[in-house]
């Protein structure tokens, strides 16, 4: 179900997120292998979401890879840091003596994915919601903001990267975990997420990485 | 998005007069049940349906404890604002939940003084919105199913400015 995720941009694609690309370099980010257009970078997410669709906070991957659990994790990362591998799906939350939690996540879909290294900014229960204009154009009875709760697409929970768009935060779309759907943020199921949040402290250490270490 | 069938309120009516027809000549008294839907769809509304017309910053909520805030939210969404025109039969074109089509829709009254906005249908239509609040630059509205109204919280529609 995995697909290779694209590593190239094309000019037009690089051209457009040019001004993207100096403002993460500036914000200590590596240039975000992304083809995303500044509109886009306003909001966190547009394809395939569906607002208003419940997914409560007791939702957790119960089962297979992706499913929270302790792994062998071999890091030069101090315990406490979060270690994203976004092409293989998980999260890690380094716990040290070659010790990780790992969890499934959903990530940015082909030309959505980027690499850097960033702080936790901001934590959030039940964060709010602007559906992106496309989004709107697609589905025009939707509200152009919605308080957070459970049928809200963020979900349950969020930890806010930087400076950046882009967020860790829970879904409403649990089955998703695992694939790559987003806009460049990290989704786990609520109950994952939850979890995870009351694990990472503000100022928390996160490590982007896009390709798996060799 | 659940897809589901929207009322054909023509084909209802059409329905009624069958079975009112039906019922006459079958003789007997199944007809009031049908009549007692068309008084109860002749309440006068709260407000007239044309007062919703223009352009709304339109925000939603599900804990009381947010609704100030997406009052303030509303307002800012005049940027992409949600603009509800006049319909041809006095009605205004509006969306119903999960549908990206826009219906003429009407305000209605019930027995018991409350508003629906929704199709032509007795008020408390599934479809239908209950209007909660209204002032003229403040709606607040809800879904009447409570499935889809705990999906997208209550509505907030704000006037924009002209």
């Amino acid at each position: 179900m995995r697909k290779a995720i694209s590593q190239v941009l094309s000019g037009s694609a690089r051209a457009a997120v040019a001004g993207l690309v100096l403002a993460a370099g500036l914000a200590g980010l590596q240039p975000a292998r992304a083809s995303v257009s500044q509109s886009v970078m306003q909001e966190t997410m547009q394809i395939g979401e569906e607002p208003g669709r419940i997914s409560t906070e007791e939702v957790v991957i119960q089962n297979g890879p992706f499913a929270r659990q302790l792994v062998f994790f071999r890091t030069s990362e101090q315990p406490g840091t979060v270690v994203v591998h976004t092409s293989e799906r998980f999260l890690y939350l380094v716990l040290g003596d070659n010790r990780a939690l790992r969890y499934g996540i959903g990530v940015g879909r082909e030309g959505f994915t980027w690499s850097g290294l960033v702080k936790v900014s901001r934590k959030a229960e039940w964060p709010d919601w602007y559906p992106p204009p496309e989004m709107i154009e697609r589905q025009p009875y939707l509200p152009r903001f919605m308080a957070g709760g459970p049928g809200n697409p963020m979900g349950s929970r969020a930890l806010y990267l930087g400076s950046t768009v882009y967020r860790i935060h829970g879904t409403n779309q649990p089955e998703t975990i695992g694939h790559a759907i987003s806009s460049g943020c990290f989704r786990l199921a609520n109950g994952d997420a939850i979890d995870l949040y009351e694990r990472v402290p503000l100022g928390a250490r996160v490590v982007i990485k896009h390709a798996p270490d060799l | 998005m659940t897809d589901r069938p929207l009322p054909r309120p023509g084909r209802r009516r059409n329905g009624a007069l069958l079975l009112g027809l039906a019922g006459v000549l079958a003789g007997c008294g199944s007809s009031p049940e049908v009549l007692e839907q068309s008084v109860a769809a002749s309440y006068p509304p709260a407000f007239p349906t044309g007062d919703l017309v223009g352009s709304w910053g339109i925000a939603s909520y599900r804990a009381e404890e947010d609704r100030d805030r997406t009052v303030e939210m509303a307002r800012q969404q005049c940027r992409l604002p949600y603009v509800i025109a006049q319909g041809p039969t006095d009605g205004v074109v509006m969306h119903v939940a999960d549908d990206p089509k826009t219906y003429e829709l009407k305000l209605k009254g019930s027995a018991d003084g409350r508003t629906y906005l929704g199709f032509e249908a007795p008020p408390g239509h599934w479809q239908d919105r209950e209007v909660l609040e209204y002032s003229k630059d403040l709606v607040v509205m809800r879904f009447v199913t409570p499935e889809v109204d705990t999906r997208y919280g209550t509505f907030v529609y704000v006037r924009c400015p002209e």
